[in-house]
């Protein structure tokens, strides 16, 4: 059943954490002052005018929005189905949309008077938007980051640090997204009063999955007016990938009330359906409680969480926005998966036909979408939320592409 | 100052004095025999109490030695149900002995809350510890004639989480079930009127983080603490206070009992284990316990 836009906004950016039964606030109690002081301040700023001012010039001045809507002509006519078109979040500052909640978070880390930030980070995309805008804004910056993310992500590491801030690369468990996310909450119980813990997607506890796709929703409210100057009504599809799911909810709230338009999350098939192999949470996943928040997540019969893996390190995540697995049960949002071949094939192919490289992540929805393109008819319109652009990918895609050339040009380094 | 639980654990004191130690170990770490009977030694040593951590992959709240001990269990397949037929186990030959256990809140969700206090009850554990857990969230009491495991389900939990977002007040166990209690851990920053909200409601065992920080760090104890314990001890002399985080050295475990009924040792229990001088730590802690250092 499709609710009117104010009922979504009530249920999703108004509540008090609870998606249907998925979200809450399931964290050590050390920590709920924290929370309620945010979810106040949160409630504060959605109908404050300087401040939603202040958000919106940033964005503008800082980040480069509104980011274009690009047709993209010559690959449409490739896959001979519908016209695609995508959003270019890769244009902003930082090279993704998750400056869009960083911004939003800091300023409001400043209005509560917290003098440093801690983040985690996977691809190393939210890492990087957050050092950048604790830069610009002045105030201390601390991002985690699992040892293995640390490794394949080593461009993203070194500019955070260029940017100033202490990237601490996190050893425990898989030594991905999912332990730097641990390591910043036991930062956070250890500093509780002086240190923002900025979560960099819709997950954890209330109310970042509310804040972050509020922060977002300029992305689809962007998409719905650039679709409607050029083609005169709604997409048919909005396709995003989906690993925690801020790039998913910020295309997508702004259309959930069209009946019309498919709403479609992506998640990382990476290698294959047997435990540990993938990322599919709402697929594959099961309903349970962790790092704050019930929603679906990859586990074993026994509540123990599974491991993930992904090609994109954003991706490799064992959660879900407790907001996507609520619409996904209620059957707003349609999911599929695309695997790690199919992510770095897509790559190639924006890349050549149409000039545009995707971050891994990204590159998951579009290889959905080229198959989606191919079943619909001419005249329909299908959106892909190009999230990231992809040179922050340079050492993993040029290992699939040009192994050797890679070897020869570490070697030359040397 | 004598520790109020030498009345509090329904012990004879004169018989039996107990140490007011809260002793804390992973289930299935190294082994599952190893565990159980580790658990047996801090029994014979007189540990008060005994508390039983089901492991999990992720212990958010636990610092390296914990988290490492959990990864070992985990990594053995050590199931929920192993850990209650271990917990019978030594119900088995403990009959008096209070123990505790302690969960990550999705363990407990993928065994199905109701069941999993039932099991509580059965086992005779009067208090489960759940940190990722905050206390308004609580199964809800099960309606009069229902029986079936999955009654609680994660949309009851939503509802009871709903309702206490709405000024309703929690609830710290299943009423006339007779299910376990929760204990509330806070700490330094947790504000008076929550506090007294939780008071209200009957929570009995309050577990104080030491200062801000994760199990296993140095440690230090937050001034804030003192006033703390004496609010809750003021509200009800039976409610029982313990002390955890970062406690290794006897004179921390005196400094912290200063304060509270019970010192929580967990990583230093055992890192103890780890380098074999386990019964020659509980003796050390023993010896500034004795009944001389309390008399009864």
């Amino acid at each position: 059943m499709i609710l009117t836009q104010t009922q979504y906004r009530r249920q999703i950016l108004d509540s008090t954490g609870f998606f249907g039964s998925y979200g809450g606030c399931f964290v050590p109690e050390v920590l709920l002052p924290n929370l309620q002081e945010m979810a106040l301040a949160f409630d504060a700023i959605k109908s404050d005018a300087a401040f939603l001012a202040e958000y919106t010039q940033t964005l503008q001045q800082f980040s480069g929005r509104p980011t274009p809507l690009t047709p993209l002509p010559r690959l449409s006519a490739a896959l001979g189905g519908a016209r695609l078109f995508l959003k270019n979040e890769g244009l902003n500052h930082t090279g993704a949309h998750k400056i869009n909640h960083c911004i939003g978070q800091v300023l409001l880390a400043k209005r509560l008077g917290k003098t440093r930030i801690i983040a985690e980070t996977g691809a190393g995309q939210h890492g990087y938007a957050t050092a950048a805008v604790c830069a610009r804004l002045g105030l201390d910056c601390t991002v985690y980051m699992g040892l293995k993310d640390y490794e394949r992500q080593r461009p993203n590491v070194y500019w955070m640090e260029l940017l100033g801030a202490r990237v601490i690369a996190v050893e425990a468990g898989e030594q991905t997204l999912n332990d730097a996310v641990i390591a910043a909450f036991k930062d956070w119980v250890a500093h509780p009063e002086e240190t923002y813990y900025l979560l960099g997607s819709a997950v954890g506890p209330h109310p970042y999955p509310a804040m972050n796709t509020f922060f977002q929703k300029i992305v689809g409210e962007e998409i719905r007016s650039q679709c409607l100057e050029l083609n005169g009504r709604l997409p048919d599809a909005c396709v995003a990938c989906v690993g925690g799911g801020s790039n998913a909810l910020g295309m997508f709230f702004d259309f959930l009330d069209a009946e019309q338009v498919r709403l479609i999350g992506v998640e990382a098939g990476g290698r294959g359906t047997s435990p540990g192999t993938h990322a599919a949470k709402v697929l594959h996943g099961l309903p349970g409680i962790f790092e704050g928040y019930h929603s679906y997540f990859l586990q074993d019969g026994d509540g123990n969480i599974a491991a993930t893996h992904s090609v994109s390190a954003g991706l490799d995540y064992c959660g879900v926005s407790p907001i996507l697995a609520w619409l996904a049960d209620v059957g707003r949002v349609e999911f599929a998966t695309a695997g790690d071949a199919e992510a770095l094939d897509a790559v190639q192919t924006l890349a050549r036909t149409e000039g545009i490289i995707p971050a891994l992540e990204s590159a998951h929805a579009f290889a959905h979408a080229f198959k989606l393109a191919a079943e619909m008819p001419p005249d329909a319109i299908i959106v892909v939320n190009a999230s990231g652009r992809g040179e922050k990918d340079l050492f993993i895609t040029m290992q699939h592409f040009q192994p050797e050339s890679l070897r020869r040009y570490a070697a030359g380094l040397l | 100052m004598r520790p109020a639980c030498f009345n509090s654990t329904g012990m004879h004191p004169q018989k039996n004095p107990l140490l007011p130690i809260m002793g804390h170990l992973v289930l299935g770490y190294p082994t599952l025999a190893e565990s159980i009977r580790t658990a047996e030694r801090y029994v014979r040593a007189g540990l008060a109490i005994l508390e039983l951590q089901i492991p999990f992959s992720h212990p958010t709240a636990d610092g390296p030695v914990i988290t490492e001990a959990c990864r070992r269990a985990v990594e053995q397949k050590v199931t929920v149900p192993d850990c209650l037929e271990a917990i019978r186990t030594l119900r088995e030959k403990f009959p008096e002995q209070e123990m505790m256990v302690m969960s990550y809140v999705n363990r407990v969700y993928a065994y199905g809350f109701d069941r999993f206090y039932r099991e509580m009850e059965r086992l005779g554990v009067r208090h489960v510890i759940i940190p990722d857990l905050p206390c308004q969230p609580h199964p809800q009491p099960l309606p009069p004639g229902g029986g079936e495991s999955d009654l609680v389900t994660p949309h009851a939990l939503a509802i009871e989480m709903k309702n206490y977002s709405a000024g309703k007040p929690p609830s710290p166990r299943g009423e006339g079930l007779g299910l376990g209690s929760q204990v509330a851990i806070l700490a330094a920053n947790t504000p008076s009127s929550r506090l007294n909200q939780l008071l209200a409601a009957g929570y009995d065992f309050f577990y104080l983080m030491s200062d801000f920080k994760i199990t296993g760090s140095t440690f230090s104890l937050h001034p804030g603490l003192q006033d703390m314990a004496a609010r809750i001890k003021a509200h009800d002399q039976q409610n029982r206070v313990g002390i955890g985080f970062g406690i290794e050295t006897p004179e921390q475990v005196l400094a912290v009992l200063e304060v509270a009924d019970y010192a929580i040792i967990g990583s230093a229990l055992i890192r103890a284990q780890q380098e074999a001088r386990l019964d020659n730590y509980l003796e050390k802690l023993k010896k500034v316990l004795t009944p001389a250092t309390f008399p009864v």
